[in-house]
């Protein structure tokens, strides 16, 4: 908790910094050859001096874990489930410094971040306060490297933070008004690194390399420019350059293209365990890439030693199958989105009269309470989804009950009071209500395919829609078309997944619950609008956006926890009350399949992107296997 | 060595030659020399006796297309919540030794918790006889005509399927049946309009000869050194997103056609050039006829047949076409009911593994396939009929 | 000959180019570009995307230029042996392209191979037998390949081999063997892999080419030449392989030109589903991500190989067939 921040910090750094000189480091057994020869230095000296302790349950170093990536992009996975962050979330979304040592704020818009001293990137250089200093002022704010500028999430208000060096050890940002979200940033799961390893990219940079030799890079890499080399090399979201040190628990050996890439264990990782061996238990990671749609056929055959992705709900019983003859067991998680499946009606579409239907609480209230929901859990989910509203699940601090049940019964009585209140008696010949102009009253909603249940999920849907009188009418569409098409009004409605993270706190941003991202399908122009500052799209002209306007601004000067909770409160409430969108079911269980050697995995958990990282809130470094070999792999 | 043989019996009569009398024809001999060239293909075509039966199944299925909505057992979209990826039920005569007739035994349902899997067993005591002529679902006859009458239903209350159902519960017998309907006639659509196109490009290439015959060699070998897929997404992903269901099928049977016409066009070219030599040709332009005259009425006749055959044979790679199309995501797509579109939906290890009647729809693909195949061989042996 | 054969290379340069247009055309048909997928592609995983960043890298990647011009630094590039950037790959196409066009090329010709060696017996028996029922069947077994869709065999072969043979599912050869250097295990491992996209590719090949051979051979037999043989006492053997099957061997020749294009469009389904390391995957992939360097420089190859196959095959044909090489058909 963040109020309880600096006193909590400095007693971290106390118990860090009295535990690291106590520690006796057991010497990686995988690293013990390289060490002898000289190729690397001792585990006391590769570990930081203060290095993070896991506190859990310690388990033993070996073994090569086998997953199974879509293509070769997902490398980029890796970065994301090493979860090796600044700042982290814990598995109950508690906000902790990780691979800081602790962090100082002041009025929650100055933060002086403490590096741990002796903390190396991969490749054994050390890890200081000049690679924030790189970042910042040589690749965020170069005209040619960023010629937008520096990431917006840093900006409060279009104002950029002040960046100070204090020493090789500490870094100072501050804004002039609260920016409360900056720590929640350098804990996402897909991160705005702040910092570069400045060692190894100054080769590529021209203020720093040499001329002659920075062109004669420029030119074998077939690039345009220097910056484009350098952009190409820095990526380390991305995680496709082995040559890139990082500060991951395991780095990339393979150069791509590849169809098996393989991650090796940092020898200059920050953290180790209680009793002194340097995290990550497990040497190696080995990914090979399998068309998505064949990766629940190999795990099936026990070719995946920790698979969730492209893993989906109704693989369940197929890889229920195949446990016991190939070593492997099935665990259920829950995922955590706000909805599995939410509609999203179209506020800004173009067409008037859907227009203002739409923006008719009335009209979408009607809509919710036609849906049985009971019924699509029961058919796809087996019953063991949580039917209500897109809002918080039950696992948040915020939720409340009233809100996932708001207008989410099974009415179709109900619903056609409604309807009829808003004077769509008539009717045509297949019995379908119509709108004032005559056209007949016929949803058209778009999908991307994003979630495979979708096109079932819809069928039901049309024949509860049906009872009340409305046709509803599915329209498949390449995903970038349907973007452009939601962008420039002529949506009316889709549909995809509920919001992102339903298990937030009141320290976490609520700005996705107002019109702030062009990327929400229910009201793209006002988030244009607040995008762009003004520069495109359209101002938010209905009270209810204006109003939740105003609670997100105030959420970020609010000063304490309790009005910051009630804004999330009122803004929940809002949500539910005008049923912006449409939510289904939500904690749809997610087949995890974990092998039997695999131990620290934990038996229940939450699959969710951000926050979660998938599995990097369970800290995978700590995942160890039994000391036998894996199950043998099929001949 | 050389002994004497008994002299060869020999047809030559001794009579006189009478050079104006007629030879009298028995009937048989009489039939045949009158008859038209359509007749004779027909004659020859009857004793392929494999080409005969692939006919008349074909014929079946397209009148089935006819009366689809009679023949399924149940509506295109009825669904079945209770009865979620069941298993097909086995027809019976007897029960217990006695004679029933026409039943099968209901389902006892089970949800299986641990395996999260659907577990029906079928009920020894409860039997359904199955109803014939009888009023079930509700239908609209080509989606006009409201009508409620079928050749089977289940009993009242009871189920009946035969070929199992999906994961909504939908029969799908009854889901074939109605994907028959469109995938049979987009291979008849998208053949006419590659048969077209191929006669006339062909036709012009093969007559007129030199730059005009020299360009469309050309094109027809650019288009066919292209992989049809990237044309195949191409031409999908150019579709307007604005038309209905009903719009992108005839988009598709298009590209479809279009695609297929070079084949054909290169036949009927090397054809033209042949017959364009030939004496009757000539005597035909000899004669004043215009050129169309020519090429329809004289040219295009003698090797029609051929033409037919070779057209039979491409219907199947139409049908197969629509069904990789659907596999790419790019063809028809639900609530359209084809068997390129059932097809799509077994595509997946839940289906090969666990339930694998869903993969039943394979079958009328591969019947028409076949048949259309034999009966295209039947007709192209029986187009020569003089052979 | 000399004259035939300047005429057909010169003319290949028009073509060329009228195919690299299609190309382009083809790859930008969709709307949008690979900017637009990839940003829907950020944007379905919940990451904002900045429409300034947008711009900045359609400039990096020159997404910015008019298509007309987009389209002459593409062929421009090509002449000069520059494939281009595959955005999705971050690589040069050379380096994507590169091994996996020798798998392809092992598929392929593993697969053509099979197809002649079932096809060749049976066409001709089925020729020498018509109508008899060891005719059909034979047929009939050639047609399963042909009628039963492609993917779904592919995956169903794919499953029981697992549950049966306990094969890995999918690729070319067992996960650990993927970087490692060629041993008879990982020979092994590759055959194993091998023979499930040759017979799923292989057997759709085969019932064409049953029929044509055996429409072809029939066409011959029925010929003056072959009635003489046989009462001159040529043994029935030497009559069918003697003459008829060289003269019905020539569509086939004709043909190889146009192989090569089928071939690598028939075997990119079952490539997707068997998750093979080819080509196949690859340009679907990046027909939809459209990746224009990538899709567009790799059909250009397959086409630019295919007009030298036809050209070749043509030429091959000319020299065998005086009819040809004299030109058939007068002007009008």
């Amino acid at each position: 908790m963040i109020r309880a921040l600096p006193v909590m910090l400095a007693l971290a750094a106390l118990l860090v910094g009295g535990q690291a000189q106590a520690l006796n480091y057991i010497e990686t057994p995988a690293l013990a050859d390289d060490v002898a020869a000289g190729r690397l230095p001792p585990i006391a000296e590769r570990v930081p001096a203060e290095p993070a302790i896991e506190t859990g349950r310690p388990g033993q170093p070996g073994g090569e874990l086998r997953v199974l990536i879509g293509s070769a992009r997902d490398t980029r996975l890796l970065a994301i489930i090493g979860y090796a962050r600044l700042m982290a979330y814990t598995p109950s979304y508690d906000l902790v410094p990780d691979m800081l040592a602790g962090v100082d704020q002041k009025e929650q818009r100055i933060y002086t971040l403490h590096l741990r001293p002796g903390h190396r990137w991969s490749d054994g250089e050390p890890f200081t306060a000049e690679d924030f200093r790189y970042w910042w002022e040589d690749v965020a704010n170069n005209e040619m490297l960023s010629p937008t500028g520096p990431p917006v999430a840093l900006l409060r208000e279009g104002e950029k933070p002040k960046v100070e060096v204090l020493d090789p050890l500490t870094v100072r940002y501050s804004w002039s008004a609260p920016m409360p979200t900056f720590l929640a940033l350098l804990a996402n799961a897909s991160p705005i690194t702040i910092y570069r390893p400045a060692h190894y990219l100054k080769q590529f940079h021209a203020k720093y390399a040499d001329k002659a030799k920075l062109a004669a890079l420029v030119a074998d890499a077939h690039a345009r420019n220097w910056a484009q080399l350098h952009n190409r090399m820095d990526n380390p979201v991305r995680n496709d350059n082995p040559d890139l040190p990082t500060l991951d628990p395991w780095v990339l050996k393979t150069k791509p293209p590849s169809e098996r890439f393989v991650f090796e264990r940092n020898p200059f990782y920050y953290r180790v365990d209680r009793e002194g061996r340097q995290l990550p238990y497990i040497d190696r990671i080995n990914a090979a890439v399998a068309d998505s749609k064949i990766i629940p056929v190999k795990v099936g055959a026990g070719e995946a030693d920790l698979q969730s992705r492209y893993l989906r709900f109704d693989n369940y019983t197929f890889l229920k199958a195949g446990e016991a003859r190939n070593g492997y067991r099935v665990r259920l998680w829950k995922t955590g989105y706000g909805s599995q499946l939410a509609l999203y009606p179209n506020l800004n579409v173009n067409d008037p009269v859907w227009r203002s239907l739409l923006r008719d609480v009335r009209f979408r209230r009607a809509l919710s309470l036609a849906i049985d929901r009971h019924e699509i859990n029961n058919v796809v989910y087996y019953g063991l989804a949580h039917e209500g509203q897109d809002t918080m699940l039950p696992g948040s601090p915020l939720y409340d009950e009233h809100n996932s049940t708001a207008w989410a019964a099974y009415d179709p009585a109900g619903a056609r009071r409604l309807l009829d209140e808003l004077g769509l008696t008539k009717r045509n010949g297949e019995g379908i209500r119509l709108l004032p102009d005559g056209r007949p009253l016929q949803i058209v909603v778009e999908t991307a395919g994003t979630v495979a249940e979708e096109g079932d999920v819809l069928e039901l849907i049309r024949d509860n829609w049906r009872e009340v009188g409305i046709k509803l009418f599915a329209k498949p569409l390449q995903i970038e078309l349907m973007h452009n098409r939601i962008f420039g009004g002529e949506t009316m409605m889709s549909i995809d997944r509920g919001l992102e993270n339903g298990l937030a706190n009141a320290e976490m941003s609520p700005a996705v619950l107002a019109p702030t991202l062009q990327a929400s399908w229910q009201w793209p122009r006002w988030g244009q609008y607040f995008e762009t500052h003004g520069m495109s799209g359209e101002a938010p002209d209905m009270p209810m956006a204006t109003e939740l306007m105003n609670l997100a601004r105030d959420w970020m000067n609010a000063s304490d926890f309790e009005a910051r909770q009630s804004i999330w409160k009122r803004m929940l409430a809002i949500r539910a009350d005008r049923v912006l969108t449409i939510g289904l079911v939500a904690e749809v269980p997610q087949p995890v399949v974990v092998s039997d050697q695999l131990r620290n995995v934990p038996e229940q958990g939450i699959y969710n992107f951000d926050p979660g990282a998938f599995f990097g809130v369970y800290k995978p470094d700590r995942f160890w296997f039994v000391p036998e070999a894996p199950a043998d792999q099929p001949s | 060595m050389n002994e004497q043989r008994a002299p060869l019996a020999h047809f030559v009569s001794d009579e006189p030659f009478e050079p104006n009398r007629v030879e009298p024809m028995s009937a048989a001999q009489e039939r045949y020399y009158r008859a038209s060239q359509w007749r004779m293909m027909w004659w020859k075509l009857r004793r392929h006796r494999v080409a005969v039966v692939s006919g008349a199944i074909l014929a079946l299925l397209y009148l089935s297309t006819l009366v689809s909505e009679i023949l399924a057992p149940y509506g295109a979209h009825s669904r079945h919540t209770d009865f979620i990826f069941a298993p097909p039920q086995q027809v019976h005569l007897f029960d217990q030794g006695r004679f029933v007739g026409p039943f099968v035994y209901g389902f006892d349902y089970r949800l299986d918790m641990d395996n999260l899997k659907r577990v029906y067993t079928p009920n020894p005591k409860l039997v359904q006889p199955i109803r014939f002529l009888c009023l079930g679902d509700a239908y609209d006859f080509w989606g006009l005509i409201p009508g409620r009458f079928h050749l089977v239903c289940p009993t009242e209350n009871g189920t009946l399927f035969l070929l199992g159902t999906d994961r909504l519960g939908r029969d799908m017998l009854s889901r074939v049946i109605y994907g028959t309907r469109i995938s049979l006639t987009i291979g008849l659509i998208g053949i006419s309009i590659s048969f077209t196109l191929g006669i006339v490009i062909g036709g012009l290439a093969g007559y007129y000869g030199g730059w005009v015959d020299a360009i469309t060699q050309r094109v027809i070998e650019i288009i066919r050194s292209f992989p049809e897929l990237p044309l195949w997404m191409a031409l999908s992903a150019a579709l307007p997103v604005t038309w209905s269901p009903l719009w992108v099928y005839f988009g598709i049977t298009l590209i479809l056609g279009l695609l297929d016409w070079t084949g054909l066009a290169r036949a009927v070219r090397s054809k033209f050039l042949a017959l364009r030599e030939e004496d009757f040709a000539t005597a035909a332009v000899l004669m004043g006829a215009s050129t169309r005259r020519v090429i329809f009425r004289h040219l295009l006749p003698s090797f029609l047949s051929h033409l037919i055959a070779s057209a039979t044979v491409s219907i199947p790679s139409m049908i197969l076409g629509e069904t990789a199309l659907s596999f790419l995501g790019l063809g028809l797509r639900s609530p359209i009911t084809s068997w390129g579109v059932l097809l799509n939906e077994a595509q997946n290890i839940n289906v090969v593994a666990l339930y694998p009647w869903l993969m039943l729809p394979v079958i009328p693909v591969f019947t028409v396939v076949l048949a259309f195949n034999f009966f295209g061989d039947g007709l192209r042996d029986a187009a020569d009929p003089y052979r | 000959m000399f004259g035939y054969t300047v005429h057909r290379l010169l003319v290949m340069i028009p073509t060329l180019l009228a195919i690299s247009l299609i190309v382009f055309i083809i790859i930008q048909l969709p709307p949008g570009d690979y900017l637009s997928t990839y940003m829907a592609e950020l944007q379905a995983q919940g990451e904002a995307v900045n429409p300034q960043k947008l711009a900045y890298l359609r400039e990096m990647y020159g997404l910015d230029r008019p298509a007309w011009q987009q389209y002459l630094y593409w062929v421009w590039g090509l002449l000069h042996g520059d494939m281009g950037y595959s955005f999705a790959y971050n690589l040069p196409v050379t380096q994507v392209v590169g091994d996996r066009l020798w798998l392809t090329f092992i598929v392929s010709v593993t697969c053509i191979l099979f197809t002649w060696v079932v096809a060749f017996p049976i066409g001709i028996y089925s020729a020498t037998h018509q109508y008899s029922w060891s005719d059909y069947g034979l047929t009939f077994l050639g047609f399963v390949g042909l009628a039963t869709p492609n993917f779904l065999l592919a995956l169903v072969m794919l499953y029981l081999a697992n549950t049966w043979l306990g094969i890995s599912i999918g690729g070319l050869m067992d996960d650990r063997f993927i970087d490692a250097p060629w041993s008879l295990a990982k020979f092994w491992s590759v055959l194993a892999h091998l023979w499930i996209p040759v017979i799923v590719i292989g057997t759709s090949g085969t019932a064409g080419m049953i029929r044509r051979l055996r429409a072809n051979l029939l066409d011959e037999l029925q010929k003056q030449y072959v009635v003489t043989a046989r009462a001159k006492g040529l043994s029935p053997f030497r009559t069918l392989m003697k003459y008829p099957l060289r003269m019905s061997l020539n569509p086939f020749i004709a043909d190889i030109g146009t192989l090569l294009p089928h071939v690598i469009s028939g075997s990119a389904i079952v490539s997707v589903v068997l998750s093979l390391p080819t080509t196949g995957p690859m340009l679907l992939d990046a027909l939809r991500a459209q990746d224009m360097y990538l899709a567009g420089s790799f059909l250009m190859c397959m086409a630019l190989l295919t007009v030298l196959g036809v050209f070749l095959s043509d030429l091959a044909l000319a020299a065998l067939d005086p009819r040809i090489r004299l030109g058939a058909g007068s002007a009008k």
